[in-house]
C-alpha cells in the first residue's frame, strides 16, 4: 500500500511532488497531493477503512467512481461524503463515519 | 455559451453523455460536421475525459485508423486533444443527473452546483458498471472493484495492497493483473467460475508466462479477515458452478479485486422514455436502437458499452454512426458516405469469434451482422531459424492488425482480413522487431538458433529494466521454470516504452521459452448483496421463498436498491436470484423503475442554482 | 370473451392499500372467496409512491372519527395482521404562517377535541424549544398531535396481502382488467389479461385509474388524477420524530425509519391524468423553501425522486360505498391524497359492508357519491 514510485510505462513524477495539501483524519494530520481525493490520500497513507455501518462492519473504498455507498466519511461534520469522489482540501477535518450520519444544524 | 442564470436553461445542439471512447467520437463527429464544437456539450463523471482510457496502460487492438497499438490513456488524450480542438466544450466532474420532463440536470461535483440544459439531440453514451459478486465479507474493505483499483493505481498512482487474488478471467481480469504487476504488486492468482478463459488468449498468456495462475472452474468462497482483508477462500466449483465441498483453500492476500463482468449503465437512456430491453448476450438491459444507433426516442442515439458490451474500436465506430447521424439531421446535409464507410468498419469488427455475443444479441433487435471469413490456420514455427525472425503466437482470430500494418519489408499479413490468424513470410522478415514493440497482445517473439545456444527475445514492460551479461532463470509460457540462461542484450524502446529482452537459451528450447525471472527479483451465504443497506442474499431468497417474487415489491420490502448507491450494484444480482428461484428468465422478468437523480444531488446546489448565487467557495 | 379461468364471491380490482386491506378485513368477516386483481405490482400505484403519513388532525367531525379509527387499527397492526410496518407514533406538527389560517386551525382543534383527540396548540417560540432544527420566521402557531404518525405503505401493503393470502384470498399480479360483465343490472364477472373470473361482487379500488374502471360497469365517478411529486434524501440518524406539514406553505416532511427524509408539495398548476414523469422544477421550489425552514437540509442529497397520482374528488373526501345503479358494485377512490392513513378504517367498513350489508364500527355513509347530487358539499380543509 501507498504511492507508485516508480512506474514502466506511466509518468508517476506527480508522486514524489513537494506540493502538498494537509488535512485530518480523526484528528492525525494527513498528507495528501493536490490531486488527491479524500479516498486515494487515505490509502497512499494506509488507511481502508474508512468507516463502519450501523451493524458495525467495517467498510471502504469500493468502486472509485461515486457510484456506491462503500466510502462515506464525514468531512466538518457533513456526513455521507463520498470520498473516493471528493477532492481533498487543506485543512478539512474527515472521520470515520458510523451508521447513518449525524444531523448538522 | 450563455451564464448561469438562477433558473436559466442553457440550450445546445447536441449534449453528449459520457466522455469515453463513444462520447467522443461521437462529438468529434458532430462538431466536425456542423463546423462548430461550441454547440456540442460533452458531460462527464471523471476528474479527466476518456472514460475508461486514461486508466488502461495496455495497447489496444484493432486497427491504426482506431488507434491500435497506442497505449489506452494516450488514446484517450489524443482524442480529447481533437475534441477541444474542435472547441467542443466538457464538462467534467460532473454528473448528468436526470433527464426530467423538463430539463437536463447536470450536477458539478467539484463546485457543488447544478445546472440546467435543453439540447436537441442527445447521445447516451455512459457505457457500463461492473457487476458484483456474491461471496462471505464481500464488504470487507480491501475488497474492490477491478475499475476502481485501475483508477486508484493509473489515475491516481496509488496502490491498495501489496498482493491480491483477481475474480474473474474475462479481459478485464486479466488486464488488472498485468497492470498490477507491472506496478509491482504480487498476484497470487486469478479465479474463473468457467471453464475457460473468457478473454484474448494473448492477454492470459501475459500473465501465464510470469507464473501467475490461472485457476478455472473455481471461485471464492470468502473473504477472510475482521475489518479488513487478511485473504480469500477459495474452491472448485462443479458444472453447476456450486462449490465442491471438501476442495477449498486459503489464500492469503490483502487484496480481492472482482473484475465479473460490465453491464451497461441504462439508468440515464431508460430516462429518456426509450425502449429497454433485456438481451444477456448484449450485457443485460440494452437500449433498443436501429443500425444508425437511434433510440425508440427519435432525437435519443446511444453507442459504445451502453449499447451493448464489447470494446474501444467498436465503442469510437458507434460514436462516428451516432454522431454523424445527429449532425446529418442538424445540418441537413447528406452525410450518407461517412455513415456508410464506418457501418463497414463495424462489419468487418464484428466478424471474428469474440464478436460472436454481440452478433446475437444484435439479430434480436432485428440488426444482422456476418461472422467468418477469415483464415483461422496457425502458422508453425520453422524448424531451422538461422536468422532472427519474428514468431507470432496469436492464435485467435481477433479484430488486430498492428504486425501487419507496422511490418517495413511487408513480411507478414493477415490474410485480408482484420480477424484473420497473421502469418510470417520468413523469405522477407529480417527479424527488426518493429512487430514485437508493436503487438497489442504482446505475441510476438524473435527467435534465432545459433551455433552453441538459441536466442529468444521477449516483449518487456516491467521494471527494472535487466542488465546485459546478468543470469536470469528461463520460465515457459505457464511461468514454469525450465532452465537458467542469461540476459544476451536488451533492445530499449523509450517511445513504446515495450522493450525487448534477448535472452540465452539453450538448443531446443527457442519454442519453451517464453518469459524469465530475474535472480536479483526477490522470491515471492452471508454473502451481502447490498452494500448500503447490509441485504443478504438469504434474506432475499426468503422473501422469495414467501410469495414476493417481482423486484419492485422485493425492493421495498427491503430496501435493496434504496440505499446511497442508488441500485448500481444490486438490481441485476437480485433479478438473476428471482429468475434462478422463479425459473423465469431474467429476460421476461421486470425491470424496475430508474428514478432521478443518477447521483444523489446536493441539496445545497440545487438551492443556490434555483437563487442564482452560483457555485460553492 | 376469454377462457373461464375461475369464480369468487368478491372481485377486488387493485393491489393498493385499500385493495389488500379489503381482502384481509373480507377474510376477517369470513368471507374467504375474494381475489384481487393488480395490473402491475402490489401497490404499484398510489400507495407505493405515497408519503407514509398517518393523521387524525381533520377539519370536519366525520374525518376525525375514520381517521381515529384508522389509528386504533394501525396501533395494532402488528399483532393483528402479523407485518411489523415500522409504525411510528411521533406525531403530527401541523405549521400554520397565515393568520386567516391559524384562526381555522384553532377551530378544528375544538372540533378534534370533542372527539376525544389530544392535540396541543404551540406558539412559534414553544416549536422552535422543542424543535431547535425548526426555523420558526413568519410561523404564526402549530398544532401537534403526537398520537399521529407514520408508517411504511409498501410494507403495509405486502402485510395485508400475506395476511389475507393465508386467508385463503387469492392475489393476481400483473393481472389487468379489461373488461367487466354486467348483466340485467348486476355484476356477473370481471375479464382480465390472464382470463374471465365470475363474480358476485365487485369493488373498484383502482386509484388513479377509478374513473376508467368505473366506466366498465357503465357507472360514471367524478373523480379526476392530478400528479404529485415526492422525493427521498440520504439518511440521517433518527432526530426527526414527526411528519411536519403545512397547508399554506404547501409542503409535508418526515424521516422515515432509515433515516432519509421523505418531502413532496402539491402544485396547483398540474393539469388531471396520469403522468408519472418528474420535474427539476420541482426539485428546485421545494429544496429552496424547505432549506428556509429547515435548514439542516441544506448538507443532505436527494436521493430518488418519483411522481405518484392523487385520485381527486370534488370535495377531498373519499367516495366509498355502493352503487345505487349497479348494485353489487362497489368502490372505494377519490381519496385526494390521503388514501393510505384512512385504509384501515375504511375497508373495515366496506367489508361489513359487503358481507353484513351495514356498517358497523365506523359510519361512512357520508362519503357516498349520492352526495355530490345535493348543490352544497363540506370541502375538507386540510389538504396539501
Amino acid at each position: 500500500m501507498g504511492r507508485l514510485v516508480e512506474h514502466p510505462i506511466l509518468d508517476v513524477k506527480s508522486s514524489t511532488s513537494k506540493t502538498h495539501v494537509v488535512f485530518y483524519f480523526e484528528g492525525q494530520p494527513i498528507c495528501a497531493l493536490p490531486s488527491d481525493t479524500i479516498a486515494s490520500a487515505l490509502i497512499a497513507n494506509g488507511i481502508d477503512i474508512f468507516g463502519f455501518t450501523e451493524h458495525n462492519h467495517a467498510r471502504g473504498f469500493f468502486c472509485a467512481i461515486g457510484k456506491c455507498s462503500s466510502c462515506l466519511v464525514e468531512v466538518d461534520g457533513i456526513p455521507n461524503v463520498r470520498s473516493c469522489i471528493t477532492p481533498v482540501r487543506d485543512g478539512i477535518n474527515v472521520r470515520r463515519q458510523e451508521g447513518r450520519g449525524k444531523p448538522k444544524w | 455559451m450563455v451564464d448561469n442564470q438562477a433558473g436559466g436553461k442553457r440550450h445546445v445542439d447536441a449534449i453528449v453523455i459520457g466522455a469515453g471512447p463513444a462520447g467522443l467520437c461521437g462529438a468529434i463527429a458532430i462538431a466536425e460536421s456542423i463546423g462548430d464544437g461550441t454547440k456540442v456539450l460533452v458531460v462527464d463523471e471523471g476528474i479527466e475525459p476518456g472514460g475508461q482510457l486514461p486508466k488502461q496502460t495496455h495497447k489496444f487492438f484493432g486497427h491504426e485508423g482506431f488507434y491500435a497499438s497506442v497505449r489506452g490513456f494516450e488514446i484517450g488524450k489524443r482524442l480529447v486533444d481533437k475534441a477541444r480542438e474542435l472547441g467542443i466544450n466538457f464538462l467534467m466532474q460532473t454528473t448528468l443527473a436526470g433527464i426530467y420532463e423538463d430539463s437536463i440536470v447536470a450536477y458539478d461535483r467539484n463546485s457543488n452546483s447544478v445546472s440546467e440544459y435543453t439540447a436537441d439531440y442527445i447521445l447516451i453514451a455512459t457505457g457500463a458498471s461492473e457487476r458484483f459478486l456474491l461471496f462471505k465479507n464481500n464488504t470487507l474493505p480491501g475488497v474492490y472493484g477491478a475499475g476502481a483499483v485501475q483508477t486508484l493505481m493509473n489515475q491516481y498512482k496509488v496502490m491498495p495492497g501489496k498482493s491480491f487474488l483477481i475474480i474473474g478471467a474475462g479481459n478485464i481480469g486479466l488486464i488488472v493483473a498485468y497492470q498490477l504487476l507491472q506496478a509491482g504488486a504480487k498476484v497470487k492468482a486469478i479465479v474463473e467460475a468457467t471453464s475457460k478463459i473468457g478473454g484474448y488468449m494473448v492477454h492470459a498468456n501475459k500473465i501465464m508466462r510470469l507464473g501467475i495462475p490461472i485457476l478455472l472452474n473455481h471461485t471464492i468462497i470468502s473473504a477472510l479477515g475482521e475489518d479488513r482483508v487478511e485473504g480469500a477462500i477459495i474452491a472448485q466449483v462443479d458444472g453447476k458452478f456450486k462449490p465442491i465441498p471438501g476442495t477449498e483453500k486459503e489464500i492469503a492476500v490483502d487484496t480481492i479485486c472482482l473484475a465479473v463482468g460490465l453491464q451497461p449503465s441504462v439508468e440515464l437512456v431508460a430516462q429518456t422514455g426509450a425502449e429497454i430491453k433485456y438481451i444477456s448476450e448484449l450485457g443485460g438491459y440494452v437500449p433498443v436502437r436501429d443500425e444508425n444507433m437511434k433510440t425508440t426516442v427519435n432525437n435519443v442515439y446511444v453507442a459504445g458499452d451502453l449499447s451493448g458490451i464489447e470494446e474501444a474500436s467498436t465503442a469510437m465506430i458507434e460514436g462516428y454512426i451516432a454522431g454523424y447521424n445527429i449532425a446529418q439531421k442538424i445540418t441537413g446535409k447528406d452525410m450518407s458516405e461517412k455513415i456508410t464507410n464506418m457501418k463497414n468498419e463495424l462489419v468487418e469488427f464484428r466478424k471474428g469469434p469474440f464478436a460472436a455475443k454481440v452478433r446475437e444479441g444484435l439479430k434480436k433487435m432485428g440488426i444482422s451482422f456476418p461472422g467468418g471469413g477469415y483464415r483461422e490456420e496457425i502458422q508453425q514455427m520453422p524448424s531451422s531459424l538461422s536468422r532472427l525472425k519474428a514468431v507470432i503466437e496469436c492464435p485467435q482470430a481477433i479484430p488486430c492488425n498492428p504486425c501487419e500494418t507496422s511490418c517495413p519489408t511487408g513480411a507478414i499479413n493477415t490474410g485480408g482480413n482484420i480477424n484473420g490468424v497473421p502469418q510470417v513470410d520468413y523469405e522477407k522478415c529480417t527479424g527488426c522487431g518493429i512487430c514485437v514493440t508493436k503487438c497489442p497482445g504482446l505475441a510476438i517473439f524473435l527467435v534465432q538458433q545459433r551455433e552453441e545456444h538459441s536466442i529468444v527475445g521477449i516483449p518487456y514492460e516491467f521494471l527494472p529494466v535487466p542488465e546485459k551479461g546478468s543470469s536470469v532463470k528461463l520460465l515457459d509460457k505457464n511461468g514454469k521454470y525450465v532452465a537458467d540462461g542469461q540476459i544476451d542484450r536488451v533492445m530499449i524502446n523509450r517511445k513504446e516504452k515495450t522493450h525487448i529482452a534477448f535472452l540465452k537459451v539453450p538448443k531446443g528450447m527457442e519454442g519453451v521459452v517464453r518469459h524469465f525471472e530475474m535472480s536479483t527479483v526477490s522470491e515471492e451465504s452471508q454473502a451481502y448483496i447490498c452494500r448500503c443497506e447490509e441485504v443478504s442474499r438469504n434474506d432475499v431468497e426468503k422473501l422469495i421463498d414467501s410469495g414476493i417474487t417481482d423486484y419492485e415489491e422485493i425492493r421495498r420490502v427491503l430496501r435493496i436498491g434504496m440505499g446511497p448507491c442508488g441500485g448500481k450494484t444490486c438490481r441485476s444480482v437480485v433479478l438473476q436470484i428471482i429468475s434462478e428461484k422463479t425459473g423465469v428468465p431474467i429476460s421476461e422478468s421486470r425491470l424496475g423503475a430508474f428514478r432521478p437523480p443518477v447521483i444523489p444531488l446536493p441539496i445545497d446546489a440545487i438551492v443556490r442554482y434555483a437563487k442564482g448565487v452560483g457555485t460553492d467557495e | 370473451m376469454s377462457e373461464v379461468k375461475g369464480a369468487y364471491n368478491v372481485c377486488i380490482i387493485g393491489g393498493g392499500i385499500t385493495g389488500t386491506a379489503l381482502a384481509y378485513s373480507l377474510c376477517n368477516l369470513g368471507e374467504t372467496s375474494v381475489a384481487v386483481f393488480e395490473k402491475s405490482y402490489l401497490s404499484s400505484g398510489s400507495t407505493g409512491r405515497c408519503g407514509g403519513g398517518i393523521r387524525q388532525q381533520w377539519s370536519t367531525k366525520n374525518n376525525v372519527r375514520l381517521a381515529m379509527r384508522s389509528v386504533e387499527l394501525f396501533e395494532h397492526f402488528k399483532e393483528d395482521v402479523g407485518t411489523d410496518i415500522e409504525y411510528y407514533q411521533g406525531g403530527y406538527l401541523m405549521l400554520s404562517y397565515d393568520e386567516e389560517e391559524a384562526k381555522q386551525f384553532e377551530k378544528n382543534v375544538e372540533i378534534q377535541r370533542e372527539e376525544g383527540l389530544d392535540v396541543e396548540i404551540l406558539t412559534p417560540k414553544q416549536v422552535s424549544e422543542r424543535y431547535p432544527y425548526i426555523n420558526t420566521e413568519d410561523l404564526v402557531l402549530a398544532t401537534f398531535c403526537q398520537k399521529d404518525g407514520h408508517a411504511n405503505p409498501h410494507k403495509a401493503v405486502i402485510g395485508y396481502a400475506q395476511a389475507a393470502r393465508r386467508m385463503g384470498a387469492r392475489i393476481y399480479t400483473h393481472t389487468e382488467v379489461l373488461g367487466i360483465d354486467v348483466q340485467n343490472g348486476k355484476v356477473v364477472g370481471v375479464d382480465t389479461n390472464q382470463g374471465y373470473f365470475k363474480c358476485d361482487a365487485v369493488v373498484n379500488a383502482s386509484g388513479p385509474w377509478s374513473k376508467q374502471v368505473s366506466q366498465l360497469v357503465g357507472v360514471d365517478l367524478p373523480t379526476e388524477s392530478y400528479r404529485h411529486q415526492i422525493f427521498v434524501t440520504e439518511p440521517l440518524e433518527n432526530f426527526f420524530p414527526m411528519m411536519a406539514i403545512s397547508f399554506a406553505g404547501n409542503f409535508y416532511m418526515r424521516q422515515a425509519q432509515h433515516g432519509q427524509f421523505i418531502m413532496g408539495q402539491g402544485d396547483k398548476d398540474e393539469k388531471p391524468g396520469i403522468n408519472y414523469n418528474v420535474t427539476f422544477k420541482f426539485e428546485k421550489e421545494l429544496t429552496v423553501k424547505m432549506v428556509k425552514l429547515f435548514p439542516f437540509l441544506r448538507n443532505l442529497r436527494i436521493m430518488r425522486h418519483w411522481s405518484g397520482m392523487y385520485n381527486m374528488s370534488p370535495d377531498a373526501q373519499p367516495i366509498i360505498g355502493q352503487s345505487n345503479i349497479v348494485n353489487n358494485y362497489f368502490y372505494a377512490v377519490g381519496y385526494s391524497g390521503h388514501g393510505f392513513m384512512v385504509a384501515p378504517a375504511v375497508t373495515e367498513a366496506l367489508a361489513e359492508l359487503i358481507v353484513l350489508g351495514k356498517t358497523t364500527h365506523t359510519d361512512i355513509s357520508y362519503l357516498n357519491v349520492d352526495r355530490f347530487a345535493n348543490a352544497e358539499v363540506e370541502k375538507e380543509k386540510n389538504v396539501v
